[in-house]
């Protein structure tokens, strides 16, 4: 059996662990946490702006990658996107993702814009702004994460292709899993996995919701990885209800998150929360070893292949010293900085940062290269947003990008053995 | 609008002139063009000077500062921690200024005794080790913002009027005299016209342009642009100077959850430059090492810069007439220098100095309107500090533990409540985050407004204090000032916060895109 050592637990190291064991392959995760998903607002990301707002991302995609031969996508956009989103759908089924990349969906954060993503679970893609729509925004009163009225108010102003417009008003909900004044939303979710809960907080909805109102909560409407919670309260409500992410920690990326790390254990694969990947040992250009450090030693663990999916800047996949050098702090790989040699950042905030854009180059199989583009390890394979060329907050690529690297390294090593 | 004294500048020293002015029973009223403490008093490293840094190169500041020092932490006690201060010579310092140091505390009045060594490592494990010598002088940290809210309290309390978000438009003058000044107020969008018996002009760093406004041309202030680095902990719980003349990046000081390193001295274009070079940076990052070994890879938490007041003046020619004290604190008497009447100018100093600068100025416009009357703020406390109760660190912890089942926390890393948030808001309505940050510290701790700004822009908008474009406004723009902040110090840490928070606020809540044009 091919041994794989997957580094990193977000989605690009999930989805590439449970690719690989569901291909037979012996899959150990090695994280040093418990993987970002839990920050994340659990929508699947392809391509949202470029930079104007994107109607139709596999369409746009095509020229996105013609323009910018450094970006991801390049290596991914097409069949092995279509491919994994195909798959992902699949594997994420009990939560119904919809959505495709045919057509954005313009769904409502938090803030109150309407945010294109390419696909969602049914309970946020219940709240599609596209040809417009009446909601009401439902606060709870001890959740301080999400603001109903300013969500309405800025909804009520929101662009809409055709000239479509959002009716918007505002209510807040009393019910609350405990007492006191200040709830966290994972109280609130857990609370709502049962039924009774539910009653009590839907007796609320029916009283504040009209006819023809879609109504937009914070996304806490269970914590377990299936669409039931939501789809029941719909039906006690009466009223179409849709999930609106708040700030981290997210439910949605919770729920993600459980989903694939359980699919992965009943996969067979390995999850390892703790040791940090510090090395790996090799000759002939393939490595043999990784080397982590747990609490009091380093091991060599014996790896046919190897997979890093740690991240950026933001997980610690990359860093930053004070002198202003990037470096790939786990296997010492040569990074791209930004082009031209600056330090590529802005004096504004929500300017371009190329900065952010720093990580490692891969070839076509994913295979991290050195700055003649020659692969540095035979055997070694990047994905997600340790990839350099992206910056997926801005361009909202971010899962599209994880999932389709994390699904293409897995098809290669399983491809090789 | 008319009033006996009309005060120019909301920082410290304009806080304190009309706190003092007013308490000895003038009408009194203040203009500040943007918010008070939002220029020099709130951009320094937050020192409260035991003296010992002047000894040798100032002795007429030390004194000052040792007689100040005391005082403050009798009438300010609220924004005073104690933490005491070290003087230690590192092996980058001249041996030979140790003594001068000594001798130069015990001539000036400055408190000092050599610790050994060792004590000093024991009592600040992440010291340097190979420094040589260490002196204890009573150093403290002082939060200048709540010097400042105490001394406008206490101000209004004495009948005072304080207006910030007031910017002088023009100086009224009658004749040989200065009657007051026309003032843009900036938050009601119209011209106010205020008439005043006597006007004190105490705008800090812009001084000279408002003399020059008053016909009183050729009083230079030298905008002194230091640059400063909160880190993300206490890495010494004491204040730490380096024994040797004052220069660049030689003082650490603990305050709040943070210690700040300080600082550079360059001359500025003008006092509105606030920009953060580089190669400063990376000069107080090494300064760092040089007191704490390993002080690069700590995390750096927020950038900024403020402008000393560096007063020169180029009608006195070396005279004394117009320049009463030492040249940390200055008077300008326009009557001698200008032949102005109802108009005085008070410059220079150190936060440390403020009140003895109120009380310098006010001394003086008694003394030319021949009504002098005696200053008593050295001995009346600031509300707030009556009990005489120095700050400590868990007082915030301690306020939230007894609200917290019946308050929401906007702010976990300064612990901010929504009531208090809510009270702000009530007292001064219209007002931006950053008023909110300096009244309530949001955003100054280590996520840097990653979890607040969303929170604190939606409770405004909740209690109709902001609609939503001025909600979307605040936000954005409170996130782009951090940013200011931030950018030339992103490294390790910070830098994955940074990312970390732009998922948040760009990837999340798509922020970018809300229905405004993002201010300037």
């Amino acid at each position: 059996m091919t041994r794989v050592a997957v580094i990193g637990a977000g989605l690009a190291g999930l989805v590439c662990a449970l690719r690989l064991a569901q291909g037979g392959a012996d899959v150990t995760v090695f994280s040093r946490g418990t993987g970002g998903l839990h920050l994340t607002p659990g929508m699947i990301d392809v391509l949202g702006y470029a930079p104007e707002r994107v109607e139709a991302p596999g369409e746009t995609l095509a020229g996105w990658v013609a323009a910018r031969p450094e970006h991801p996508y390049a290596q991914l956009a097409g069949a092995p996107l279509e491919e994994a989103l195909d798959w992902f759908r699949g594997v994420a089924a009990p939560l119904r993702y919809g959505g495709d990349l045919a057509a954005n969906m313009l769904l409502p954060t938090a803030a109150g814009v309407a945010r294109p993503t390419a696909m969602a679970p049914a309970g946020m893609a219940a709240g599609d702004l596209r040809g417009g729509r009446r909601v009401v925004a439902v606060g709870l009163r001890a959740l301080k994460d999400f603001f109903p009225a300013y969500l309405a108010d800025n909804l009520r102003r929101a662009a809409l292709p055709g000239g479509a417009a959002v009716e918007a008003r505002h209510a807040v909900a009393t019910w609350s899993p405990r007492p006191g004044a200040d709830v966290q939303g994972h109280y609130f979710a857990r609370a709502l996995d049962e039924p009774g809960a539910r009653a009590g907080l839907a007796a609320e909805l029916r009283a504040i919701v009209e006819p023809g109102e879609t109504v937009l909560m914070p996304a806490v409407l269970g914590m377990r990885a299936s669409a039931e919670a939501w789809e029941d309260l719909c039906e006690r409500a009466g009223a179409p209800i849709a999930e609106v992410p708040t700030l981290p920690p997210c439910i949605p990326g919770m729920r993600l998150n459980l989903l694939l790390t359980r699919a992965l254990g009943e996969a067979g694969g390995r999850m390892v929360v703790g040791p940090e990947a510090v090395g790996v040992d090799g000759s002939g250009g393939r490595i043999d070893a990784v080397r982590i450090r747990d609490a009091a030693r380093v091991r060599a663990v014996p790896a046919d292949h190897v997979v890093l999916a740690t991240g950026g800047f933001e997980s610690g996949g990359v860093e930053l010293d004070s002198y202003g050098a990037v470096r790939e702090p786990a296997l010492g790989l040569p990074v791209a900085g930004p082009p031209g040699g600056g330090r590529g950042l802005g004096p504004r905030h929500l300017d371009e940062h190329p900065l952010m854009a720093a990580g490692v180059r891969v070839d076509d199989r994913l295979r991290p290269v050195d700055a003649s583009g020659a692969p540095v390890w035979g055997n070694l394979r990047a994905a997600g947003s340790i990839i350099a060329g992206a910056v997926p907050w801005r361009e909202k690529s971010g899962e599209g990008i994880a999932i389709a690297a994390g699904h293409r390294a897995a098809c290669t090593i399983l491809e090789d053995t | 609008m008319g009033c006996d004294v009309l005060v120019i500048g909301g920082g410290a020293t304009g806080l304190g002139v009309v706190r003092d002015a007013a308490m000895r029973g003038w009408s009194a009223v203040l203009v500040e063009r943007v918010d008070l403490g939002q220029g020099t008093t709130g951009r320094f490293h937050g020192l409260l000077h035991s003296g010992g840094r002047y000894v040798v190169s100032d002795p007429r500041s030390a004194t000052e500062c040792a007689e100040e020092n005391a005082i403050l932490r009798r009438i300010a006690a609220d924004a005073v921690e104690d933490t005491g201060g070290l003087f230690v010579t590192t092996p980058a310092d001249d041996p030979a200024y140790a003594d001068r140091f000594l001798a130069g505390c015990a001539e000036h009045g400055v408190a000092a005794e050599e610790v050994p060594v060792a004590e000093a490592l024991r009592r600040e494990p992440r010291l340097n080790p190979a420094i040589s010598r260490a002196f204890e002088v009573a150093d403290a940290s002082i939060d200048s913002w709540t010097l400042l809210w105490g001394n406008a309290r206490s101000a209004r309390e004495h009948g005072a009027r304080i207006l910030p978000y007031h910017w002088v438009t023009g100086v009224l003058r009658d004749g040989d005299r200065v009657a007051g000044v026309t003032a843009q107020d900036n938050r009601g969008h119209r011209e106010v016209r205020i008439e005043a018996g006597f006007t004190i002009n105490a705008a800090g760093v812009w001084a000279g342009q408002l003399a020059d406004m008053a016909g009183c041309p050729g009083v230079t202030v030298v905008p002194g642009k230091g640059i400063m680095i909160a880190m993300n902990h206490r890495l010494v719980g004491t204040v730490i100077n380096r024994c040797e003349l004052p220069g660049d990046g030689d003082i650490l000081v603990p305050i709040h959850t943070v210690c700040v390193i300080g600082t550079t001295d360059v001359k500025a274009p003008t006092p509105d430059d606030l920009s953060i070079a580089r190669d400063q940076v990376q000069e107080m990052l090494d300064a760092g090492e040089v007191l704490v070994p390993g002080f690069r890879e700590s995390r750096a938490l927020h950038a900024w810069s403020g402008s000393r007041p560096l007063f020169t003046d180029e009608r006195a020619d070396g005279a004394q007439d117009t320049r009463h004290m030492s040249r940390g604190l200055a008077l300008v008497d326009h009557l001698e220098r200008d032949g102005v009447e109802g108009f005085l100018t008070i410059t220079g100093g150190k936060l440390t100095t403020y009140r003895l600068m109120a009380e310098t100025v006010v001394d003086a416009m008694g003394e030319q309107l021949g009504d002098p009357r005696p200053c008593r703020t050295a001995a009346e406390p600031l509300p707030g500090s009556e009990d005489g109760r120095p700050y400590w660190l868990g007082s915030r912890l301690r306020r939230q533990e007894e609200v917290m089942p019946d308050d929401q926390l906007i702010c976990e890393c300064e612990l901010m409540q929504r009531s208090r948030l809510e009270a702000a808001a009530a007292s001064r309505p219209g007002l931006n985050l950053d008023d909110v940050r300096r009244v309530l510290r949001l955003g100054m701790g280590p996520c840097q407004g990653g979890f607040c700004t969303y929170r604190a822009a939606g409770v405004l908008h909740a209690i109709g204090d902001a609609d939503g474009p001025r909600a979307d406004e605040l936000l954005l723009q409170f996130l782009h000032h951090r940013w200011l902040g931030i950018e030339p110090i992103l490294a390790g840490r910070g830098m994955r916060q940074a990312c970390i928070d732009d998922w948040i606020f760009q990837g999340a809540l798509d922020v970018e895109h809300l229905p405004v044009t993002p201010p300037a």
